[in-house]
């Protein structure tokens, strides 16, 4: 029994030091098993992609939840990793393996620029900065049809040669936790703690010797890092691509996750696209009222709860801990109490 | 390109420009009272085309008719939305009120956009002209609507100009704009005049919609366009800067004119996005950004 409790403990505290609850753990097993239980490709499908909308709304979060830019252009950036990978696959036969990883770079080096850009503006002007170079962007990928085939469409080679859907979402499982723990890391550091003080005030956070260009920069390069990678998984995934991946449309969708799982938590991202896209699926069949649903759910959230869910999720927890219902925190601290009088023994 | 192509160019941008300043003032004059970014501009803009269609089409009113209810309409709907929603919002949230109202503004328009697609389809819906007949400068043939819709354009915002500076009401507006404490201080109803300023900026939305029904007909998705643009020029010319949404207007319609004749169609984004963006590294206030306008983060 004791022992139990001391295993239990150490991946607890394995699981802190990568910065995952065992809660948040517990649900990526559940998540991993699931497809195996359904067999199903529809629906392996669906949460390989509900997953990438995570992700990418994530990535979001990075930047809007924290330094408090809404980084409006975010689609770009995740296409432009698509059509870097697609390209260098398609023109000059590199493996899309190797693609996804100059995608990634190609997507940061654009996002740093864009920090250096947007450095001296704030607010909703760096907002529309980012959305000016997405649209300048966009533009350029319609256009250039001698490289990317223009709004007909460029195909994309397969990253893996199957047709079942499996291992795609394993991939992309995996690429989520990765996000996920990076994101977690980064934002419960000192470097979290100096975003959000620069998101709060920048003029306090400037006075109290945080370096904002620093930071500002590097979360830029961050988040459009991610985006990249997440974009060159879905050229490779869907297998075409078109300008329209561009559109402001998707960023809408990711910062629309991203606000109903609740700003600044990343991890409500996740939670809120595995609840909003199979959904959004589930609704096809109701055309045009599904989005008209979904665009008065987000006039909803922002009125009556901007926490979102993840701001729900910590109300109900600090509501049941404090009624004593959930004895599990006090106990968790006597177990470990015992295991370490029982290790100085 | 020699000068009767310049002349063209030129002609074209300043028509396209008066409905790029009709749209930005009222954009800007949102965000320098009340602070919201409003990214349903463009679904105003659709509101008027459609009203003005059905108004000139099944009800067969006259083409100034169908424009005033146009305008009536978009005005009514903006101060629905307001009482409705940002009023709303506006008593509950104090702190991240400006990211709210962004999202708010986004919700709005993903509403209003599928709601057209419901309720009248995605078909384009447009008419012939409201004026036919065209009106020859030099050796290019202006469509009369074109010409009248610029002239409209021109007259909504010189009465509007005039409205904000010699009525009582305009100057309660532009104080509201300058500082909210002062001006309640002075007996200024602040509800009152956010809902009128709301309202306002959707009809002169509806007035570009309708005015220009027979050139862009009216479609769920045609306020992108305008919403686009109407934030170019806001942001070139700084955020709130009423009078100067009007010059930046021209700026951005001439610009994008004359890169379309330089560089072909589909480049002329690109290209009047680059150079708006890199004026924007050199000022990035804005060209003309008065002191002490609002920016989100204060």
């Amino acid at each position: 029994m004791e022992r139990k409790g001391l295993v239990y403990i150490r991946i607890a505290e394995f699981l802190k030091k990568i910065g995952m609850s065992p809660g948040g753990a517990l649900m990526f097993v559940l998540l991993a098993v699931t497809p195996l239980l359904l067999q199903d490709e529809f629906w392996t499908r669906l949460l390989a992609i509900s997953l990438m909308m995570g992700a990418l709304a994530m990535s979001f979060d990075f930047t809007a939840g924290f330094i408090n830019i809404n980084n409006f252009g975010l689609a770009a950036f995740w296409g432009l990793g698509g059509y870097t990978s697609a390209i260098l696959a398609v023109k000059l036969g590199i493996s899309p393996w190797i693609g996804i990883v100059v995608g990634a770079l190609a997507a940061a080096l654009l996002g740093f620029l864009v920090g250096i850009l947007t450095l001296r503006l704030a607010g909703i002007f760096a907002s529309c900065m980012t959305w000016f170079v997405a649209l300048a962007l966009m533009a350029v990928t319609t256009n250039w049809v001698e490289l990317t085939e223009g709004s007909s469409g460029l195909s994309t080679p397969y990253l893996i040669d199957t047709v079942s859907n499996l291992p795609y979402f394993y991939l992309i499982l995996i690429l989520t936790i990765g996000i996920y723990i990076v994101l977690r890391l980064v934002t419960k550091s000192h470097i979290g703690i100096a975003f959000k003080a620069i998101g709060q005030d920048p003029q306090a956070a400037a006075a109290s010797g945080i370096n904002i260009t620093k930071y500002k920069i590097f979360n830029m390069t961050l988040s459009c890092a991610l985006a990249g990678l997440i974009g060159g998984f879905y050229a490779h995934y869907v297998g075409v691509l078109t300008p329209n991946v561009m559109h402001t449309k998707n960023t809408i969708e990711a910062l629309a996750i991203c606000y109903v799982g609740g700003r600044g938590s990343i991890w409500g991202s996740i939670i809120s696209a595995l609840i909003l896209v199979p959904a959004m699926e589930f609704m096809k069949g109701m055309m045009e009222l599904r989005l008209v649903l979904y665009g008065a759910l987000l006039i909803l959230v922002m009125l009556f709860y901007p926490a979102g869910l993840s701001g729900l999720c910590e109300t109900f927890y600090k509501f049941i801990s404090n009624k004593g219902l959930f004895g599990k925190m006090g106990l968790l601290k006597n177990v470990r109490g015992q295991g370490s009088s029982q290790s100085s023994k | 390109m020699d000068p009767s192509q310049l002349l063209d160019v030129i002609f074209t941008g300043v028509l396209r420009g008066g409905l790029y300043a009709l749209m930005a003032v009222g954009l800007s004059l949102v965000f320098g009272v009340m602070n919201i970014p409003n990214f349903a501009h463009g679904e105003f803009y659709m509101f008027g085309a459609y009203l003005a269609f059905f108004s000139y089409t099944v009800f067969h009113l006259g083409p100034i008719a169908s424009i005033i209810v146009a305008v009536a309409g978009a005005f009514i709907l903006g101060v629905i939305v307001e009482k409705g929603l940002f009023y709303t919002l506006r008593k509950r949230s104090k702190k991240q009120w400006i990211m709210n109202t962004f999202l708010l503004t986004l919700g709005i328009s993903i509403i209003m956009q599928n709601g057209a697609k419901m309720a009248w389809g995605a078909t384009y819906r447009g008419i012939t002209a409201f004026w036919s007949g065209s009106l020859k400068i030099g050796s290019m043939n202006i469509a009369n609507d074109r010409v009248v819709g610029f002239l409209i354009a021109v007259l909504a915002i010189v009465i509007f100009w005039l409205f904000l500076n010699k009525t009582r009401i305009g100057r309660a507006i532009r104080a509201v704009s300058l500082d909210e404490t002062g001006s309640q201080l002075v007996g200024i109803n602040l509800d009152w005049i956010h809902t009128l300023t709301f309202g306002l900026s959707c009809a002169l939305a509806g007035l570009a919609g309708a005015s220009l029904l027979s050139i862009t007909p009216a479609s769920p998705v045609m306020g992108i366009g305008p919403l686009y643009k109407s934030w170019f020029v806001c942001i070139l010319v700084g955020m709130g800067n009423v009078g100067a949404s009007i010059w930046g207007g021209f700026i951005v319609g001439l610009l994008e004119t004359f890169s379309y004749m330089q560089f072909g169609a589909g480049w002329q984004d690109a290209i009047s996005l680059t150079i708006i963006i890199l004026i924007l590294v050199f000022k990035p206030s804005g060209l003309f950004a008065k002191k002490g306008v609002k920016s989100v983060l204060e």
